[in-house]
């Protein structure tokens, strides 16, 4: 009896063994792939899509790492069966990092592009998605000397480490999609833009739907981020009219400086902010924006006298204002352009009970919407002098 | 064939292993698709559902609990016999026979589609159902204890998957959770209903309940068991919902899975990879027990060796994970096995437990009158 326990385990061990090892699973060989870090889509003509793919090699002896390839095709796969009959490898979408959309592509609408990354279990939920300022492949093709890294690891790294300054709005594959999937919000993607021989980021595209509709510059991208999103150390520029200041700048021994500029720009940094949107009439649809922020005063064009609290309180009170209005100029704009990247339908939709409105709907009811904007902020330090 | 199983004293388990088997049974290939069947009768309100079917579980759970503690030591097969007498009941044991096999079968296919979509697209179905098959065979012929042993390492090694969910609030919109309690108390139901292929498991209590030692402290431990996978149902739920758009929700297959995607590790760019395969031993002990409670009927009607049963319903299985090759087959299949799944395990042994209760009532008045007669 022991003894044909014991023959028993042997087989089935063995049987395993052959089969978890020999058939079935298709193999991999590191060396025989070619890894696509970035991909780029334009429009060709109407119906017709030109994508263009960085492959990444592992191939130690080939001085270029990365192999630029273009094909047309009318969907994704048809394009990556297109690319690889190019190429002497076999191409993955496992190391994807980031997608490049044209501008014209945007504007057209993208979410079937989307939807095939969705529906693909090897592309990951953390690729981050683009849009170039004219076409995609002039970025994809950027030569690998100039930017030293794989251009598919540097957009990655660009775009990464601007979110982590929390300089841009994260627009991974992910944030997209949830974005645009929520009735009540609209996703937000960065704008890429070859400033000779290098991609910079200039600013964000606005999306209503799947099209873009509106682009943001950088300047106005931190008031978006402001109410959408909190910040633990954010920076921000402001500009005021000098003579606003008047009573309150320093002219120490007579001296004078900045006097050339008729503005006055005040820097402020460590900036910790946190929002909150209510609804706050149902029926008139008004909106209150309520941001808290605490920051330090780190740069004024112009001595100011900082050591006075009546002064700080002075330009707390002209920080808030500014930022007030600009906040509700941008929310202003999102209106006009019917876009909602704040998510301003997000929070009607969670105080409104039975069945949920649907988002024509709720872009009818969008177009009356008021905001009553404010802000608080304190300045809590004002570096090493006063 | 008698009322009441007598294990050996080696072959006894303690009691507080019921938690381990419950959890372990209850929490399987349901869970990766959970929240959105749920979603999709309840809406934002889904946490709620699930909430309430683990409180309808619990309560299911109190009527087994009593109507096993009428008899001394019996398993449901024994108790079929001796309320419905020797036709009716073995009767009634294959047909619950037949409804543990199909379970069985269906965490088996669920599995292997699993592995398919996610890692291996061009696996063979047979080539994964076979190995697991075979090592699922290999632990039930280790009879209960290595079965619960399997149980209990299964809950001690992916308890850790529990924490892991929780990684993906980050990307939470918790606006999505508002308004509460927006669906109607029949919405609700629904929702709840819709759990049950998750909540399933729970009934193979009527089988290994001669064999724990301590049977006073079954109870304690058995609800144990279910407010934990209620717990991580509900959680798993709540965050589903508040990290997927409406939309994306209804349409994404395994929720719990797709979440995975976004945990990153230093080395590891794609963690559901991990998450898939340690998923192999959260649904192991789920196959094990319900090809052991199934096969051991083998043994209780037809005084066969259970040996015959567990291969004769393995290669059943086998056989049978031939037939589904498509996305909507498996559905339907799925579908089908819930439904029986809900008369099975929520609503028969409430049915039954009643019968037992009015029927030992019945007797002891009868044996009072008797005395004092």
């Amino acid at each position: 009896m022991q003894k044909r326990r014991k023959w028993q385990n042997l087989v089935i061990g063995i049987t395993s063994f052959f089969l978890l090892t020999s058939c079935g699973v298709e193999t991999k060989q590191l060396e025989r792939l070619g890894l696509i870090t970035a991909i780029g889509f334009d429009l060709k003509k109407e119906n017709q899509i030109k994508g263009t793919v960085a492959v990444s090699k592992f191939d130690p002896m080939a001085k270029v790492m990365t192999n630029v390839i273009s094909a047309d095709a009318n969907t994704l796969q048809t394009l990556r069966a297109e690319e690889n009959l190019a190429t002497d490898q076999r191409l993955e979408m496992g190391q994807l990092r980031c997608v490049i959309y044209s501008e014209e592509l945007a504007e057209k609408g993208i979410i079937q592009l989307v939807n095939a990354l969705n529906r693909d279990p090897t592309v990951g939920n953390m690729v981050y998605l683009t849009i170039a300022e004219k076409d995609a492949f002039s970025i994809i093709s950027m030569e690998e000397k100039k930017i030293k890294v794989n251009i598919g690891t540097y957009l990655y790294n660009l775009i990464r480490q601007n979110v982590e300054r929390e300089l841009l709005i994260s627009p991974t594959l992910h944030e997209f999609n949830h974005k645009f999937f929520d009735y009540g919000q609209d996703p937000v993607l960065p704008i890429l833009k070859v400033k000779k021989d290098k991609v910079a980021i200039s600013g964000v595209a606005l999306f209503n739907d799947d099209k873009m509709v509106a682009t943001l510059n950088n300047d106005k991208l931190f008031y978006l981020k402001l109410i959408t999103d909190e910040y633990r150390t954010g920076s921000k520029e402001l500009e005021f009219n000098r003579d606003e200041f008047s009573k309150i700048i320093n002219v120490q021994g007579g001296q004078s400086y900045g006097e050339i500029y008729n503005k006055l720009f005040i820097s402020i940094d460590n900036l910790r902010s946190n929002t909150k949107i209510h609804l706050i009439n149902k029926k008139n649809l008004t909106f209150k924006v309520e941001v808290k922020m605490d920051s330090r005063l780190l740069e004024t064009t112009n001595y100011l006298d900082l050591g006075k609290p009546a002064n700080m309180k002075f330009i707390e009170k002209k920080i808030n204002k500014e930022m007030e209005s600009q906040i509700k100029k941008l929310l202003l704009f999102f209106q006009e352009k019917q876009v909602d990247p704040v998510g301003i339908g997000n929070e009607y939709m969670a105080h409104v009970r039975g069945k949920p409105i649907s988002q024509k709907k709720w872009k009818e009811l969008y177009k009356n919407a008021k905001f009553d904007v404010q802000v608080k902020n304190t300045l809590t330090k004002t570096g090493t002098m006063d | 064939m008698k009322v009441n199983l007598h294990p050996k004293e080696g072959l006894l388990f303690n009691a507080f292993m019921l938690a381990f088997i419950i959890n372990s049974v209850q929490v399987g290939v349901g869970l990766a698709g959970l929240p959105r069947v749920v979603y999709l009768e309840a809406k934002h309100d889904a946490w709620i559902s699930v909430f309430l079917a683990g409180i309808i579980v619990s309560v299911v759970l109190v009527f087994m609990i009593q109507m096993l503690k009428q008899y001394d030591s019996a398993d449901l097969y024994g108790i079929h016999v001796d309320i419905f007498g020797k036709w009716a009941g073995h009767s009634l044991n294959v047909l619950y026979m037949i409804y543990m096999t199909s379970t069985f079968f269906i965490i088996l296919m669920n599995y292997v589609e699993i592995v398919q979509v996610w890692i291996f697209p061009t696996l063979p179905t047979w080539q994964l159902s076979l190995v697991l098959i075979l090592l699922v065979i290999y632990a039930v012929y280790g009879g209960i204890r290595v079965v619960v042993g399997v149980a209990f390492f299964s809950v001690v090694g992916t308890i850790w998957l529990a924490v892991v969910i929780f990684v993906p609030l980050q990307f939470g919109d918790f606006t999505h959770l508002f308004p509460i309690m927006n669906a109607n108390v029949k919405q609700l139901l629904m929702g709840a209903h819709s759990t049950t292929l998750s909540m399933l498991g729970f009934e193979i209590i009527m089988f290994v309940y001669p064999f724990v030692k301590e049977k006073q402290k079954a109870m304690f431990f058995v609800q144990m068991g279910n407010l934990v996978t209620t717990l991580i149902f509900t959680f798993a739920t709540l965050i589903s919902i508040v990290f997927f758009a409406s939309n994306s929700l209804e349409k994404t297959i395994w929720p719990v899975l797709s979440m995975f995607k976004i945990v990153r590790l230093p080395n590891l760019e794609r963690f559901e990879f991990i998450a898939v395969s340690f998923w192999m031993l959260i649904i192991l002990p789920n196959m094990c027990f319900y090809l052991w409670a199934a096969s051991k009927g083998f043994s209780r009607i037809l005084r066969r060796k259970q040996k015959w049963g567990v291969w004769i319903i393995a290669i059943a299985a086998f056989a049978g994970s031939f037939f589904i090759k498509t996305r909507y087959q498996m559905n339907t299949m799925t579908d089908l096995v819930a439904k029986l799944g809900f008369y099975f395990a929520f609503c028969y042994p409430v049915l039954l437990a009643m019968i037992v209760f009015v029927k030992k009532w019945y007797k002891r008045r009868e044996s009072k009158h008797a005395e004092t007669s």
